[in-house]
């Protein structure tokens, strides 16, 4: 492995140290920024939809319309096409699921807010976990836990001595890899958007400050590009939001069919 | 600024399976839209296709990090 | 339905293909660990590749 090292005066760009935030209260270690903001979501996304549903008419306010096609949209399109039939049970948890995801990573480009809970990789990982529980808890009920993991190790049609290959990198893909990608994706996502944006304020603001007149010219098209880029970030929010609740359905229809 | 050399490898040498995967699907997405009925039979070379180039990708990746 | 299964494939590939990878990688690593024989590793991942395109054309590939 060949090291790389350079150093310079100047820019510093910016690293992981940006995403460890200190405690909001000097003498409370777990109050931090993204805590708080997961709080906040499940305050905003609870008042939302009470408030919502609060009044439900036949001729629905706006408020009530917006929240009903938030819920239709994971109902019909997200449940139903995927699970099929007796999709009804999983209509709960999923559309918590994409709500709560949803909210936290809109707060990466909400201002004053400006941080996603998700680009810290623990949260990630007990959502991760929660589907995956869920998911295995569907198959071994629907199918008998002897069935399900025959099912899940077994690929028929092969001869014997081919299963000391396939069984561990099917056992492999089940247990491990599936949650795993599952939520380093969503991380991924989120802390590469932050950073990027990071990059080009920061550069910016730095190149403002420059003595030359020439970087204070270019400055601009840092900014420029930052907010372009700030959209860009919302369309890839949405879409994790989307995927991470689209592969649950995936994973409990693929846990529900008897053959997989 | 830190960082190792073996990733700038790996970078110029995912690009290799990317431009693959984008013809894989543009000619499977070709190939269904001129003839719907074809799906069944173009679906499964799509996806070996798919996971020929993208295997060659994640050897790439690994490499990168054992060697 | 098709929309959701063909998700659900391009996702399968690459799980398997990381599981492969990840684990016969792993056993290739430890085995040149021990053994003090560098090459075992490179089988290691090879094996561990042959493996997941075969379980991928098991489950897609065939008619």
């Amino acid at each position: 492995m060949i090291n790389l090292h350079f150093s310079g005066e100047g820019f510093v760009p910016p690293s992981t140290n940006d995403f460890n935030l200190p405690p909001i209260f000097e003498n409370i270690a777990w109050l931090t920024k993204p805590v708080l903001l997961v709080f906040l979501s499940v305050i905003l996304v609870s008042l939302f939809f009470v408030i919502s549903a609060r009044k439900a008419a036949v001729v629905p306010s706006k408020l009530q319309f917006a929240g009903e096609s938030i819920y239709a949209f994971v109902r019909n399109d997200l449940a139903r096409d995927v699970i099929g039939h007796d999709f009804m049970r999983f209509v709960p948890y999923l559309f918590t699921l994409f709500t709560f995801v949803l909210t936290n990573n809109i707060f990466g480009i909400v201002p004053f807010l400006q941080f996603p809970a998700m680009s810290h990789v623990g949260f990630p990982y007990v959502l991760a976990l929660f589907s995956f529980f869920v998911f295995h808890y569907v198959g071994i009920r629907k199918q008998g836990l002897g069935k399900y993991l025959k099912d899940i190790a077994f690929m028929p049609g092969v001869p014997k001595a081919v299963y000391i290959l396939l069984t561990p990198i099917e056992i492999a893909t089940f247990f491990l890899v599936r949650p795993l990608t599952l939520s380093l994706r969503l991380f991924a996502n989120m802390f590469a958007g932050h950073l990027l944006l990071l990059v080009f304020i920061m550069g910016g603001e730095y190149m403002l400050h420059d003595s030359h007149l020439i970087m204070k010219i270019f400055a601009p098209f840092s900014f420029t590009f930052g907010i372009a880029l700030t959209f860009f970030e919302f369309m890839v929010q949405c879409l994790q939001a989307y995927i991470f609740t689209l592969l649950t359905a995936l994973y409990i229809a693929g846990a529900l069919a008897d053959e997989h | 600024m830190e960082g190792t050399l073996n990733l700038v490898g790996f970078g110029l040498s995912a690009i290799g399976p990317a431009i693959a995967t984008g013809m894989i699907f543009a000619a499977y997405i070709n190939g269904v839209a001129r003839q719907p009925e074809a799906r069944s039979v173009l679906q499964p070379i799509a996806f070996l296709g798919f996971a020929l180039a993208e295997a060659l990708a994640l050897f790439g990746l690994v490499l990168a990090f054992v060697l | 339905m098709a929309r959701g299964n063909e998700a659900d494939a391009y996702w399968s590939i690459f799980g398997y293909l990381v599981s492969g990878l990840l684990f016969w990688g792993g056993v290739g690593y430890f085995a040149a660990r021990f053994f003090d024989k560098p090459y075992l590793t490179l089988i290691g991942l090879l094996v561990g590749i042959t493996g997941a395109i075969y379980l991928i054309w098991l489950r897609f590939g065939r008619q």
